[in-house]
């Protein structure tokens, strides 16, 4: 009897996910509302800002000359970010790069999370837009040392909940529901690729780097800062999981 | 004079590595590179702990599994929408300043009797007296243990850590564990 119990409580267990899975996060409402603006991005309006910041303060042109290439392959090098930046001898973001040549270019660089900042980066991203993503972790030793922090940080338990990255992202959770929340595949949904995205339920322009900072402060796990080594190098596994699923750049994403 | 050029020489290579130095440290001074290794440091969670469960720890007293319940349902005293049973408060002191209490959002994962949009990345916990404790599946230790660092049983679990980590106290683990195993109606 017990043990003919104990196989009925495992087949419940089994039963109850696919059961509960029948829920859905967006009402019908929600879903129209996001395919109108599938067709109509109010993200960009944020990158024609972007746009007019970025020949403002950047220009293709000086951007392309601290990149060490010409105009004309600034799409492609964009779809290599994050990527190691000789000049400091560092991995960076291309936020980082735009306040360096910010800098050289005789402006004070805004703040990485200045929503200027967000504008300009999404504007300057979308010029890589249909390129395939070509992030290469293996290009140099800092890469490489960049994509194993990266993975290192988004396996590692912490907080005050004692939860990773990988507690939600993993294989084994994908599609999984937490609190009527989808989890999502972040190779698959293009996370890498689709960031600068305009995100409805925040009604604004948010970042890649942005976006890790919400789900640290959903699941109390400490915020990192933006820029830091630890958040280009999450930025880096992230993106190459959009690599690994053979995305391309589509810039702005919308997001729920 | 063959010696002097020699000196000027490196003294031109020495300037033009230097130039090329400060660049470097200038550029790394415009760009933002915060630290975050402290951040990360207080953050880091300790291993995994097996613990013995309190005397008198699961218990039928109604408020008792009123706070479990709460607790279960609720992520934190700002979402949370009803008035929470006596013994639990919304708002908690950190440090001089009024904090959100953080609760279990055990729902968030697990659905259970009265669920609002459970998820699914957990067991379903319904029925869980009748399916697991009453045929001796599992006992109160197990529950007990469950909720407070699961990763012993379970060392990749995707479960939360609720006592390890400080967020709740041994009698709050009692609470929450003594509704779980409650009947229910
Ligand atoms: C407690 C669960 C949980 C944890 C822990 C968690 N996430 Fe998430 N994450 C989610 C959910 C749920 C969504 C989807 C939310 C939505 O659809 O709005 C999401 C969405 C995302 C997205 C956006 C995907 C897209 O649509 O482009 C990124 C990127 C992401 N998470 C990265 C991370 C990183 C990095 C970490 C660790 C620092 C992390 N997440 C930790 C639950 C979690
Ligand atoms: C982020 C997801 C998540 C959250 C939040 C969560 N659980 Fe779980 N829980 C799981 C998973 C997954 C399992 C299955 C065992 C495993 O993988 O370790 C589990 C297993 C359990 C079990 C054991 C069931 C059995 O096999 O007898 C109990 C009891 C339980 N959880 C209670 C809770 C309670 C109470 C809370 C809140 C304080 C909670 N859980 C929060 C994911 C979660």
């Amino acid at each position: 009897m017990k043990k003919i119990m104990s196989l009925l409580a495992a087949s419940t267990l089994t039963l109850s996910l696919a059961v509960a899975s029948e829920q859905f996060s967006m009402s019908d409402a929600d879903r129209a509302l996001y395919q109108e603006m599938l067709e109509n991005n109010p993200a960009d309006i944020f990158v024609e800002e972007g746009s007019e910041l970025f020949d403002e303060y950047v220009t293709e042109e000086a951007l392309a000359k601290f990149l060490g290439v010409d105009v004309d392959n600034l799409p492609q090098v964009i779809a290599t970010f994050p990527r190691y930046i000789p000049q400091v001898d560092e991995v960076l973001g291309l936020d980082q790069v735009l306040q360096a040549v910010m800098h050289l270019n005789g402006h004070k660089p805004f703040k990485l999370k200045s929503a200027e900042m967000f504008e300009m980066l999404a504007y300057a991203k979308s010029l890589a837009n249909d390129e395939p993503i070509a992030i290469d972790i293996h290009a140099n030793k800092k890469m490489e040392e960049a994509y194993k922090l990266g993975e290192q940080l988004f396996m590692t338990k912490r907080g005050k909940r004692g939860l990773s990255c990988n507690s939600c992202h993993s294989k084994e959770v994908v599609g999984l529901i937490l609190r009527t929340q989808p989890l999502p595949d972040l190779g698959y949904v293009n996370a890498g690729g689709t960031w600068p995205a305009y995100r409805m339920t925040k009604s604004s322009l948010r970042t890649l780097q942005r976006r890790f900072q919400g789900c640290m402060k959903n699941a109390l796990l400490a915020v990192l800062p933006i820029g830091s080594k630890e958040m280009v190098a999450l930025e880096v596994y992230v993106t190459n999981l959009a690599k690994e699923q053979k995305k391309s750049i589509a810039i702005p994403g919308l997001k729920r | 004079m063959h010696r002097n050029r020699k000196l000027m020489l490196g003294a031109g290579l020495l300037a033009f590595s230097l130039s090329e130095a400060v660049h470097s440290a200038d550029l790394k001074s415009v760009i933002e590179m915060p630290d975050a290794s402290k951040i990360l440091k207080k953050d880091r969670l300790a291993p995994p702990k097996k613990y013995t469960m309190p005397k008198e720890c699961i218990t039928t007293d109604p408020l008792a599994i009123a706070r479990g319940e709460y607790i279960f349902h609720n992520l934190n005293g700002k979402k949370a929408k009803k008035e929470p049973p006596k013994g639990l408060t919304k708002f908690v002191m950190v440090n001089g300043k009024k904090k959100p209490k953080q609760y279990g959002n055990c729902v968030a994962c697990h659905n259970i009797e009265g669920a609002k949009g459970g998820g699914n990345v957990g067991p379903d916990l319904t029925h869980y007296k009748q399916y697991f404790i009453d045929t001796g599946v599992r006992s109160y230790a197990y529950v007990y243990q469950q909720i407070a660092d699961p990763r012993v049983h379970n060392p990749n679990t995707h479960m939360t850590v609720n006592l390890t980590t400080g967020l709740f106290t041994p009698r709050e683990i009692c609470d929450i564990a003594s509704y779980v195993v409650s009947e229910k109606k």
